[in-house]
């Protein structure tokens, strides 16, 4: 099967992208830069609707996971990529034919806490950027679909390569800056990327007319939730870092984040009121009806994917 | 809105009504000043397979203000209503005033069922108008038109979240004046005009027992206008009917608790139900053997003249002799006194001999003795002897005081162990008053459960099965010879004179167990010859810690209280040289097995030794306890049944119904643990089916996971599962100091290696165990402490 995959260079995009060509689809991955990965690479941008569409030519499926990642931005850029970008993307997946698009379990989070709960409706209307661009783009994807459309927030993905979540946790940890919220107490679930870019295959595969998948969104996650504390010293020992964090009380890193997050001169605050909750209150998800549906389950999991990120890092660093 | 005939016009009444349904009809009365809002529950839940229709009275609720109006025109629009709106016997549902209104229609309509909610039909003798409908009576206007004191009033009666809507109808004094005429017609005596229509009504409602219309009472037991008295004028007036009474709901107990539930498996069973109301209130056990039968007493008058030591104890001696004849005065003098077979005595004696003679003298003087554990505290055990509803009070001078002055048996006559004013001496009656003699059917004991896994709930036993108990107590455990047993379990004493043994408790504050050295334990067994012991797990632990090598041969120690440690077990054993059983039981059922496996060490659960004699055991599906017996070495709930079964749970209908499974004509007792049975045959305890922690990947029970992960650790944890049942993550919490915090990083990576299942998050802490045996883990409490830990904040 050919299939275009948006967002290649990131470290998901990039993992499904060599897991579908091993297996022995044909793909093409449509981002701004190289994407490092098996397939072959259609450089463009995906706010450019003509080059969204020359790219799909030919292909049966668009797999969508090009998204603007940032902390702060501009609503214009996050609107033009995140929203804009998706409709793009979109078109072109309704005539290919099946469209499976990447969210994120935070387009529902209402600043409080997730214990084993469902799948949320996509109504966050907060003050950060990225998630209300994907919270507006998710409800557009799955109002009157043209084509087949599973929608898979996977939560919290990190593995080896990652610069994002790993990167950032282990260079404020070097530079002795690193602080939890209350001693990281709450529980934390996350996915290791091979098994969330499986379970984003196993979303493009059960895309098809009339399956109890199609028209909804999932949430997909490792179903080990661990404390954010035990999460980010498993990174640390991985990454063979001594040092230990340090705690704040979860309201002043809210209110820290606030000032932070607003008054930050730099495209990259260290911190906002938004992450500061993220990781202030539990999130993890009943992943009974996403496993039976996808018919996935994790294969590699936390501790297998700690060790794989300490050999990681031993051999890439 | 519907028009209802009215005295030759109509009258528009609001209804909310959920329209055809396949089960039949109810009808729902509310009573003054609530509305049709009153059965929210019922309409939303039953609504779809019953017509629930849920009417607003003549100016009250939504419905038309008209002039006042009196009880037996309401009856007549009731009437009205329902033969115009409905079809075929349909169900009355009625709350408060709406009690006599709808029981005024009873007797003109086809009915199929009532159900009533904290009501009256009428004002039982002795009982004082409630303070409330006294005052409300005595300035109508003020209370109930002019100010919406009494609107208000009612609605603070129950959450704050339905007082909005009860409000809603009467806002104004013009929109009030039903309530007030409703509170002017309240008729208190024959010169009130409605004191004849309410007279017809308590006689239609005594009339549904012979109509075999059944009866169910849905009691909210902290009411301060319909008390417990009027539950049990209305129980007189309809013996056949079921109660369920719940202890902590008030006046609106249709708002304070999910009636509807329990109103729909009570109509789901409405077939069901006319063949029980013949044998009993509740499930029975297996048939009890009528011929041979021997009462508890029977060893007592046995040994008559005897002048061995029956008893011996910090507060003295008591021989056979004086024993038996104590009991036999002092039951003279109860039934002198006023005690009628089935009348309920709160027995209020601390142990000892005291306790002995009163409760040996309640059971030959034909009544039944309510006991409650001290440690329930002042509250529990007002709130457990008014739920129980006692005749008489019996006590000592202290406790007697006590329990009048914290009103624990509102109306009930006093009897004293001594002298105070206002009550009765027993022991003051003549002897040759004539003693009735109980069947194995009679009432014989109300027992409180200890709240140590739940809250109390009063637990009826008959004679038959007390005696059932003694014979298997007697039997399986060779407790009938002449060596005594002591006890640091004070109501275990109680089998003592039962089984015709002598039985000794030690020196020292017997309600403090765990302050029984090995001393004092060894000087009550030499004093009293006492070759068995019965001990409790904190006294166990307490005698291993200062024996300091030291022996004290018995030939039998029996364990209970909680699932016994091996290691405990093995250290009694140790000391004593004794057979040491941990029989498995509870208070519904004592005991289940011999107690065999006591010091056989299990890698996960505890060894409760062969099911003794008698017994029926099945292990039924976790979650599905009627479902087919699981085969042996398959875990599940235990069910339970044994001829010295309770009877089953006092005023308690629903609690019944939901612990009880039928297989085969044999009632069986849910005991709510899990555990299996092995290969030899032995029953294994798995914990409690609660604390069963449900993944996603299947139900583990918690004592899987706690056994490996302390044997490993060498120290004490409790595994708890947080989050929504079968998607549950498991916790394990370390004994440690303190509130409960994330462990260290080391110990949380030892605890996930040695636990069967992933772990979560592994916690330190304070871990919270029970006040009554100090030993059992409250892991629901627990949970949710780890549960507000691991949500942040």
């Amino acid at each position: 099967m050919r299939i275009l995959v948006t967002g290649g260079s990131s470290l998901l995009g990039r993992t499904v992208a060599d897991r579908l060509v091993a297996r022995g689809d044909e793909v093409i991955c449509l981002q701004r830069r190289a994407s490092g990965s098996t397939a072959r690479d259609h450089l463009a941008d995906i706010t450019d609707l003509d080059a969204v569409l020359a790219a799909s030519a030919g292909c049966e499926a668009v797999v969508h996971l090009a998204a603007l990642v940032a902390p702060r931005a501009r609503w214009s850029t996050f609107s033009a990529v995140n929203i804009d970008g998706t409709r793009n993307v979109m078109r072109a997946a309704a005539r290919v034919g099946r469209f499976v698009h990447i969210s994120s379990p935070s387009v529902a989070f209402h600043d409080d806490a997730s214990t084993g709960a469902g799948v949320g409706a996509a109504d966050y209307t907060g003050r950060d950027g990225y998630t209300r661009s994907k919270a507006i783009a998710e409800r557009i994807v799955l109002t009157d679909p043209q084509v087949p459309t599973v929608v898979v927030r996977p939560h919290l993905v990190w593995g080896p390569g990652d610069t994002q979540l790993i990167g950032r946790i282990v260079d404020r940890a070097r530079a002795g800056r690193l602080v939890l919220p209350d001693h990281g107490r709450a529980l934390i679930d996350s996915t290791y990327v091979d098994d969330a870019a499986d379970a984003i295959i196993a979303a493009l595969d059960v895309c098809r007319p009339g399956t109890e998948a199609v028209g909804r969104a999932w949430v997909v996650t490792g179903g080990e939730p661990r404390p954010l504390r035990d999460l980010v010293e498993a990174i640390l020992s991985a990454a063979g870092v001594g040092s230990r964090p340090r705690s704040i009380p979860a309201p002043v890193a809210a209110g820290l984040g606030r000032v932070v997050g607003t008054l930050w001169p730099g495209s990259e605050p260290p911190l906002t009121h938004f992450a500061a909750r993220q990781l202030s209150v539990a999130h993890w998800f009943d992943q009974r009806e996403t496993r039976r549906v996808l018919d996935w389950s994790p294969q590699v999991g936390l501790d297998e994917g700690f060790r794989r990120l300490a050999d990681w890092f031993s051999t890439a660093r | 809105m519907v028009e209802v005939p009215s005295g030759g016009s109509s009258v528009r009444w609001s209804v909310l009504d959920t329209g055809a349904a396949p089960d039949g009809t109810i009808v729902c009365v509310h009573g003054n000043p609530t509305w049709g809002y009153l059965w929210r529950d019922l309409l939303h839940e039953l609504g779809g397979r019953w017509r629930v229709i849920a009417v607003d009275q003549t100016g009250m609720g939504w419905s038309e203000r008209t002039g006042p109006r009196r009880l037996a025109e309401r009856v007549d629009e009731l009437v009205a209503f329902c033969r115009q709106e409905t079809e075929g016997p349909i169900i009355l549902v009625a709350h408060d005033w709406g009690g006599p209104v709808a029981m005024g229609a009873a007797a003109r309509l086809d009915l199929r069922a009532v159900v009533l909610t904290n009501t009256a039909v009428a004002k039982p003798e002795g009982v004082a108008v409630p303070p409330l409908i006294a005052t409300a009576r005595a300035a109508v206007g003020p209370t109930c038109r002019t100010t919406p004191l009494f609107v208000r009033g009612t609605a603070r009666m129950t959450a704050p979240v339905h007082r909005e809507a009860l409000l809603a109808p009467y806002r104004g004094a013009d929109r009030r004046s039903a309530v007030a005429e409703f509170v002017a017609d309240i008729p208190l005596g024959p010169a009130d005009p409605s004191f004849a229509a309410l007279g017809r009504s308590a006689e239609a409602f005594g009339a549904l027992d012979a109509r075999d219309v059944p009866v169910l009472l849905l009691w909210g037991g902290r009411d301060p206008v319909f008390h417990d008295r009027f539950l049990e004028d209305l129980l007189r007036r309809a013996p056949h009917a079921m109660v369920h009474r719940f202890p902590d709901a008030g006046h609106l107990v249709a708002l304070d608790e999910a009636i509807a539930p329990i109103v729909s498996r009570w109509l789901d069973g409405l077939d069901r139900i006319g063949d029980a109301i013949a044998a009993d209130q509740g499930p029975t056990t297996a048939p009890l053997p009528d011929d041979g039968f021997g009462p508890i007493t029977t060893a007592l008058q046995e040994r008559r003249d005897d002048p061995a030591p029956a008893y011996l104890g910090p507060d003295g001696i008591r021989s056979w002799r004086t024993l038996s004849s104590t009991v036999d005065h002092l039951a003279a003098g109860l039934v002198n006194g006023g005690v009628r077979p089935g009348d309920r005595v709160a027995l209020l004696v601390p142990p000892g001999a005291e306790m002995l003679e009163a409760a040996y003298g309640v059971w030959r003087a034909g009544g039944v003795i309510v006991v409650a554990d001290s440690a329930l505290g002042a509250k529990g055990l007002r709130r457990a002897f008014r739920g129980a509803s006692i005749d008489h009070l019996l006590g000592t001078p202290r406790t007697v005081a006590a329990a009048r002055a914290l009103g624990f048996a509102p109306g009930s006559t006093a009897f004293c162990l001594g002298r105070l004013p206002g009550t009765v001496d027993p022991r003051a009656g003549s002897g040759d008053t004539a003693l009735p003699v109980p069947g194995p059917h009679w009432p014989a004991a109300v027992v409180h459960t200890s709240g140590a896994t739940g809250p109390a709930k009063p637990v009826r036993y008959t004679h038959g099965a007390l005696a059932a108990q003694r014979d298997v107590v007697r039997t399986s455990f060779g407790l009938d010879a002449d060596h005594g047993f002591v006890s640091s379990f004070a109501p275990f004493i109680l089998l003592g004179p039962a089984l015709g043994v002598p039985c000794a408790l030690p020196e020292g504050d017997i309600l403090a167990p765990a302050q029984l050295d090995f001393d004092r334990f060894a000087e009550a067994c030499r004093r009293s010859g006492s070759d068995v012991a019965w001990l409790s797990p904190a006294s166990a632990r307490t005698i291993v810690r200062t024996a300091g090598g030291r022996l004290l041969p018995l030939r039998l120690v029996m364990l209970a209280g909680a699932p016994i440690p091996t290691e405990l077990a093995g250290s009694i054993a140790a000391i004593t040289g004794a057979d040491v059983r941990a029989p498995y039981g509870m208070t519904e059922v004592m005991p289940v097995t011999d107690g065999g496996g006591a010091t056989s060490d299990r890698p996960v659960g505890t060894d409760t030794g062969l099911p003794l004699p008698g017994t029926a055991v099945r292990i039924a599906p976790f979650d599905d306890p009627s479902g087919a017996s699981l085969p042996g070495g398959s875990w599940g709930e235990i069910l339970v049944s044994a001829p010295w079964m309770r009877a089953g749970y006092d005023r308690r209908w629903d609690t019944d119904q939901r612990s009880t499974v039928s297989v085969d004509g044999r009632q069986f007792h849910r005991t709510g643990d899990v555990g299996l049975l092995d290969g030899d045959g032995h029953l294994v305890q798995l914990g409690r089916a609660q604390h069963v922690i449900t993944t996603a990947e299947g139900p583990h029970p918690c004592v899987a996971i706690e056994q490996p992960v302390a044997a490993a650790i060498g120290r004490e944890v409790a595994a708890v599962g947080i989050g929504p049942r079968h998607t549950q993550v498991a916790v394990v919490v370390v004994r440690g100091e303190g509130p409960l915090h994330l462990a260290t990083g080391d110990l949380t990576d030892s605890v996930r290696r040695s636990s069967p299942i992933p772990i979560a998050a592994v916690l330190t802490g304070e871990l919270p165990v029970d006040i009554r045996h100090q030993s059992k883990v409250r892991r629901e409490a627990l949970a949710r402490a780890a549960t507000e830990l691991l949500e942040g904040r």
